[in-house]
Order: structure tokens, then sequence, then C-alpha cells
């Protein structure tokens, strides 16, 4: 068709007409919020639209993802929680105590709540919750992990649990808050995995109803409930009559479906969509940094040329990310200088660490041997360029982040490293990761507490599991640090932990092992209908158990 | 017939040998990229999988076995007509795409319906006004047959569901939430069918018969939808089988801003997780729906034509 080749420049004119027409006509919807009333109103239909992949399993023992976190917060509840400072606070135990060589936990629990199926919650449903969750054929990997140092659960009576531990775990109320292992009907639990995937039965504020696949799950309220953590607002039943939980990939159809009223709650809103909501009363924003990790490039000091600290310290000297995190998220966002999230109470920042001196830098790559420069302008040592490997994964990075790291890769340019990004689809950015093949990578990690220090930084995490995944992607090796991170698990004193993990952290920037970013994003942006939504203070999802619609 | 039955034959060794080569294909394009299946059913972002679940893993599914053995298990059980297991979705392959299937065939259909009513009131237009018209109604589909479908989403988005407020911008239940989807698809193949009509119908008009028409005093949009569109529309019925297997690819992306059900969805999310068994498995009901589609136009086009009667038989 010969003709195409003319249509393209008419084609670019009326095309770029119509828009200017339309953007026009798009004016901006005026926000007419009605005063929030503080009586809480019952009844009503919430829609939830969530920009994460549709999980395959809504049980989240199974795999053990953050969008089973979301929509798994909804119905199942765990034995403790954390309130705002991060304290640890009952739910379904009400009081726990540790043995005194730390080997052992005994938990009370409540002894009147039940599952939605009827089956009563007691010292035989915790046992069968961390046998399924350690189970190797539910393939758990985050409540696993979790649960790892868990040998024997002991029902000491029907409403009384003793853990006993394979080495004292100053991380296992932490790792019991989270909701990947959560606790579900031992009798619900023997159905087979494809029934129990598609509709999971808990203790919580909602029941799941219906899973009609790629469009939407149901979730009902749960009339009997009884159990919320103990700080939670009022003891009542939740206000919602049901809630929709909806996945709508696209980030500008789930906004639109905010603005036009089809959905009321939205995640993983993207920076730009916050900024322009900001101007909008009927849309309120919520915003809950994930715990556990910040996000940060980690440079990989296993092989060259990061295996010299002067050229990992000359990297981070040389890039100027501030100024890309202003530019690309608007705000939204706030630089980090810590190995830890700010929602972790024991986070370390150290931000003169990061401050940009290209001179510095010039000098450390000099003293490293990587003193000259190429035609390109590429630092050169014995003829090989200074070159860096950066698989970046497009199912993990948001688009704005891609574009932080394509603003590094100038920044790095300048001072004379080549930097190569690769963008990847999660299983070969897995691959890449299982060959060893990258310089600079970055990977969410969520996990409530410091103990993610031990798991990120600890030098067993450098050798692979049998998949090849590794969770130590700046191959950090040091002894201090394995010690310092092994200890802090095992401590009972809470000073001393403090302490150890400070050291820790220490270690990890001083080495220049990692470029901190900011905060794990977690934003909601939902319409001021909505009232009493808050998110858990464990791992950051939003409960929809207080919340109510406004009329 | 010996022809017709030989004809006949043919095609459907033809279907046989395009069935086989698709889940060739996708079966060790898919396996040939680096990534380990395994880590992708238990990983996810944050997640480090034990060694005991993957073992599990691979136990469960076969991903133990070398790759040959792999994949003639797989095509043994293809002949007896069994899809296979998903493990992304932890169900069979039949019963996961069976649930999204109708949704795509709806969409499809509908865009498809759309797309010819489209491109034939469009032409009917451009002959009746005249020069401009035709120029007006060249221009039109030449725009139309150039827009991407996820900018042509969002602006549909834009002006029906946030400017003018009339139209859900995700897919609803009920016939309401299919008219944007529909739309977004339908645009761009109108203007490619559209163009494809527009050459053939300029001969036509140009013909003795169109001639003897007007010299008769037929109006030119009784000559248009009598005769000239008889001729316009064969070469644009032919591309129609092709033209449902670009929908199909459309539905990708369409599915996914609408939020709607759908095969396409279930392919974006399968090819990420790398879930062979569950992409072959879409794979071939797509190219079945693809070839099926062929056969009919194929039909179609003789009923249309009956100079090609003639010849084939």
């Amino acid at each position: 068709m010969p003709s195409r080749r003319f249509s393209r420049p008419r084609a670019a004119v009326v095309v770029t007409a119509a828009v200017a027409l339309l953007l026009a006509a798009c004016s901006p919807g005026g926000g007419t919020a009605s005063e929030p009333s503080s009586e809480p109103v019952a009844g009503g239909t919430l829609t939830y639209a969530s920009g994460d992949a549709e999980p395959s399993c809504l049980d989240p023992h199974v795999g053990g993802n953050y969008p089973q976190a979301l929509i798994a917060t909804q119905y199942l509840e765990s034995l403790v929680s954390l309130d705002d400072d991060g304290e640890v606070i009952p739910w379904l135990a009400t009081e726990w105590t540790e043995s005194d060589d730390g080997m052992a936990w005994e938990f009370s629990l409540r002894d009147d709540v039940t599952f939605t199926d009827g089956t009563p919650f007691d010292a035989a449903a915790v046992a069968a919750n961390i046998a399924h969750v350690q189970d190797p054929a539910t393939a758990s990997s985050t409540g696993y992990l979790a649960l790892a140092k868990i040998t024997d659960v002991v029902a000491v009576d029907d409403h009384t649990v003793r853990l006993e531990l394979s080495a004292p775990d100053s991380a296992l109320l932490e790792s019991l808050s989270q909701v990947w292992v959560a606790m579900e009907s031992p009798k619900a639990l023997e159905r087979s995995q494809e029934d129990n995937c598609a509709a999971p039965v808990g203790t919580g504020p909602f029941v799941v109803d219906e899973w009609e696949r790629q469009d939407s799950v149901t979730l009902v309220r749960n009339d009997d409930y009884n159990s919320p953590p103990a700080d939670a607002e009022g003891t009542g039943l939740p206000y919602l009559d049901s809630i929709v939980w909806r996945f709508i990939p696209d980030s500008a159809s789930r906004y639109a479906a905010l603005q036009s009223g089809e959905a009321q709650v939205i995640d993983n809103a993207q920076p730009d969509t916050i900024k322009s909501a900001e101007s909008d009363d009927a849309i309120e924003e919520l915003d809950a940094p994930r715990p556990g990790a910040s996000n940060r490039i980690e440079l990989n000091s296993g092989k060259a040329p990061f295996d010299d600290e002067r050229v990992r310290e000359a990297f981070i000297r040389s890039v100027n990310v501030d100024d890309g995190i202003q530019s690309l998220f608007f705000g939204t966002a706030e630089r980090s200088y810590s190995p830890l999230s700010s929602v972790e109470p024991l986070g370390l920042s150290l931000p003169d660490l990061f401050t940009v001196d290209t001179d510095a830098a010039a000098n450390l790559l000099d003293e490293a041997g990587w003193a000259e420069r190429d035609a390109d302008g590429y630092r050169v040592k014995d003829g090989k360029r200074l070159t860096l490997d950066f698989p970046v994964s497009t199912n993990q990075s948001i688009p704005a982040e891609q574009s932080l790291f394509e603003q590094i890769q100038a920044d790095a340019k300048t001072a004379g490293f080549e930097v190569n990004l690769h963008p990847l689809d999660l299983s070969s950015w897995y691959g890449a990761l299982a060959e060893n093949d990258y310089d600079l990578v970055s990977a969410p990690y969520t996990k409530v507490g410091p103990d993610v220090l031990r798991i990120l930084y600890h030098s067993d995490s450098i050798t692979p599991a049998p998949s090849g995944y590794f969770a130590n992607l700046a191959q950090v090796d040091d002894a201090a640090l394995d010690d310092l991170l092994t200890r802090a698990s095992a401590t009972s004193n809470a000073d001393d932990r403090e302490s150890m993990y400070e050291q820790a952290q220490r270690i990890v920037l001083d080495g220049y092992y990692i470029l901190p970013l900011y905060d794990q994003q977690n934003h909601f942006l939902y319409s001021s209908a909505v009232q009493g939504l808050r998110a858990m203070p464990t791992v950051s999802t939003p409960t929809f158990a207080g919340a109510w619609l406004v009329s | 017939m010996p022809g017709y039955r030989r004809w006949l034959l043919l095609r459907a060794g033809g279907v046989v040998f395009v069935l086989w080569a698709a889940a060739t294909i996708t079966f060790f394009a898919l396996r040939l990229i680096p990534g380990d299946p395994a880590e992708a059913i238990l990983g996810g972002p944050g997640s480090q999988a034990g060694p005991e679940a993957l073992e599990q893993v691979r136990r469960e599914y076969g991903l133990d076995q070398p790759l040959v053995v792999q994949y003639l298990t797989y095509l043994g059980r293809l002949v007896t007509g069994d899809l296979g297991q998903s493990y992304s979705l932890h169900k069979p392959v039949a019963t996961a795409i069976g649930e999204q299937f109708g949704a795509t065939l709806t969409l499809a259909l509908c865009s498809l319906v759309l797309a010819w009513a489209l491109a034939c009131g469009l032409a009917a237009w451009s002959v009746r006004g005249g020069r401009v018209a035709w120029a007006i109604g060249s221009g039109l589909e030449l725009v139309a047959a150039a827009v991407p479908h996820f900018w042509l989403a969002t602006v549909l988005i834009l002006f029906f569901s946030l400017t003018l407020g009339i139209l859900p911008p995700v897919s609803v239940p009920g016939p309401l939430g299919i008219v944007l989807p529909a739309l977004t698809m339908a645009i761009p193949l109108a203007g490619f069918l559209g163009q494809v009509m527009r050459e053939s119908l300029l001969t036509a008009m140009e013909s003795p018969f169109v001639t003897t028409a007007r010299a008769r005093g037929e109006s030119e949009v009784r000559i248009f939808w009598r005769h000239t569109l008889r001729h316009a529309a064969i070469p644009a019925i032919g591309l129609s089988g092709w033209a449902f297997g670009s929908l199909i690819s459309g539905a990708v992306v369409v599915e996914s801003v609408f939020a709607r059900q759908g095969l396409g969805r279930s392919l974006l999310s399968a090819v990420q997780l790398r879930d062979v068994t569950l992409v072959t498995g879409i794979v071939l009901v797509v190219a079945l729906a693809y070839t099926v589609m062929t056969l009919v136009t194929d039909l179609a086009d003789r009923a249309v034509d009956p100079r090609r009667r003639a010849v084939v038989e």
C-alpha cells in the first residue's frame, strides 16, 4: 500500500489537531466534595481497582506476593499485628511469652473466634496453618521463609499453642504479623489447592464470595465478625455490604475509573496521576510506604569492576539521583539514604555518604586504574571499557523509575561509565540475575522488620537456591556483617538488637554496596466518599474493616 | 465433485499443519528464553522460593525432564485433546480458555461488524458527496488505519467517559461495557477495510455497467449499494480472515486497557509468567479460530462473486 507512505505527515497533522481539540474539551472536572460526615453509614458496595497482576491464587500461603497480600487483608487475619509505632499488638493471639533460651514461644489464643465456615479458631488451627505453609506441596515462598525456624507446633491446650524453634528468632512476631502466614480454616485447607485458591476461608471482616477470573473478586461482609486487631477503632461489624475487587492493569484507565465513579479506590497510583489528583477535591490520597527494604540500586560487589570499593564509591558519587526523583516523581517520593524503609523504626539514614562529588569520583577512578578514556569518552583499563550491565524488570520498575535509571545512565556516562540498561520481563530478569549477568540491579523486598537485612546482606544469601535466585544481589560478603545479622536475629534484648542492626546498616552503607532511592512506593487514591480507610501497619495493605461510604 | 473434495482435504491438512507449527514454535520459543519457570511460578517481587518448594514445582509440572521429552509428552497429550494444566492459574488450560474465550469472541465479532458498518457507511457517504467528500473519506480512512489501539482507547475514554460521561471507561456488565472496546478495535480496521474497498470501488465506478446504470437514471447511492459495493467488497472480504486474526491480537491491548475479560489478557499474563501450557493453548485456539475464519471468508467470497464458483468447481 504505497498510499501509507504519504499518509504519515497528513495523519500526524490530523492526529495532533484531534488531540488538541480533545484536550481543550476536557476541562478539569469541578470537584464538589461533599462534607465528610462523621457518623459511619452501614451498607453499600465499594469497588477497588487494582493495578497489580491478578493473583493466581487468593490464598497468600501459596507463593506469597504483594497482590495476594492486598486482597487477603480483607478476609484473613494473623496471630499478631503492629501498631503505628511498630509495636507488636494482640490480634488472634491475646498474649505471648518467649522461653528463657529463646527456643520456644507460647501464645494464648482468643477463644471466641470462628472461621467463616463455622470451624472454631484454636490451637489445632494454628498448627494446621503452620503445617500448610511449611508443606512443600503448598509451594509457599514468602510465608515459608518467615516460618523457617519453626520446627514444631504443640497444642498445650485448646487455646494455647507453643511454637518450638531451631534457633532463637527475634523476628518471629514480626514475621507472624504478615498476611502471608495468616490463619485459615483447617477444614478449608483440606480441600484441593484449586478450591482453596479460589475461595480461602479466614476470620476476617469479609468473605470471598465469587471470583470471576480476569474481571473481579466479590467479597461480602462477614456478619459474625468479632476479631479486629487491638488498635482498630470500634469492635463492630464492617460497614460495607460488599467489595468488588477489580483488576485494571492500565494506569490511565484505572484513574479514569476512579474519576468516573466506576471505582472508589485505586492502587498503584503513578506520580503523574497523584499530582493531577491533588487538584481534585473529590479524590484523596493514601501514601503507605511498604515495610522492609527501601527501593535501592544494588552494586554487584561479587565481580569486576564493582569488586573494587573505589569504583563503587565513584559510581555513587557521580550520579545525581535527587534531581531525577524531583522531576520524575513530582514530589510524591522522598529520597532515601537507608537500606530500610522509612516505616522501619530501626532504619539508619546516612545522607552524607551520597552527596554528589564528580571530582572525587574522577580521582577514585584514576586511583583504581580506570584513568584513560576511549574515543567515546568512556573510561578504560587494560583496553577494557568500564561497562556496567543493568537489567531492569519492567514488571517491577514503574515508568518513572525506568526514566530515573536513564538519567542515572546519562550522569554515569559523563563520569566515564557505560551503563547498559536491559529492560526485561520478570522471568528473563530472574534469569539474568541467576547468571550473575549484572553489575547494577534494583529489586524490591517487602518484609516486616529489620530482619530483612539478614535476608538481603548475609553472605548465606549469595548461595543461590536451586533455581539460581538469591536475595543478596549486592553480593556483600563480610564476616563482621554476617555475625551482626546472625546475633541480631537471635537476641531477645531490644537495645542490643537495635545497636546491632545500626552497625549492620552502617557496614552496608559505608561499603557503597547500595544506592538507596526512595521507599517502596505504595500510593492509593480514593474517592472522598470513602471514609475510615487505613493501611495496616504491618505490610501497608489497606483494610476496609472500618471503611464506609458517604451516601 | 472430486475437485471440491480435494480442495477441502488440502485445506484440512493445512489446518492441522498450522496448528502443529503454532504449538511447536510457541513451545520452544518460550522455553528458549532464559529464566526458570519454576521461579516464575513461585516467585514474583519480594519473595524467595525455598529449594523444596522449587523441587516440588519442577516435579509436579515435569520441568525436571529434558526439553525434548517435555515437548513430546506435550504433543502426545495434545493429540488426545488434553491441553494440560496451567501452572500460573492452578487449573486446566481448557477450563481457563473456556472461561475467557467467549468474551474475546464477542468482542472480536462486535468489532468486525462495527468495522464493516463504519467502512461501508463512510464509503457510501463519500460516493454521494462528490469530490470533496471522497477526499475527506479517504483522509479519514488513512488516519483511522494508522492510529494505534492504546492511543485510540485513551482518547475515547477521555471523550466518552470523562468529558461526556456517557460510557464507562472500564468494562462493566451489559452491552454498554463493550461499546468503547469494540469501537477501539473497529476504527483502525474500518480504515483499513475502507482503503481496500476504495480502490476497487474506483475501478468499478468507471466500468461499463455503471455507465449503463447511470444512463438508466439510477442515483449514485443506489448504484453504490446495488452494484459497485459488491465489487468493492470482494478484496475486503478476503481480508476479513486476516482481520479477525488481527482483532484477536488487538484484544491483548484493548482488554488490558478496558480491564475486560478475555484471552488477550490471559495471553499477556501467561507470557509474562512463562506459563508454556497456557500460552500454547491460547495460541492453538487462536490459530484454530483464524484458520476457520479464513475458510469461512473463502466461502463468503464465493457467495459474493459468482465467477469464483465457476473457476474452482
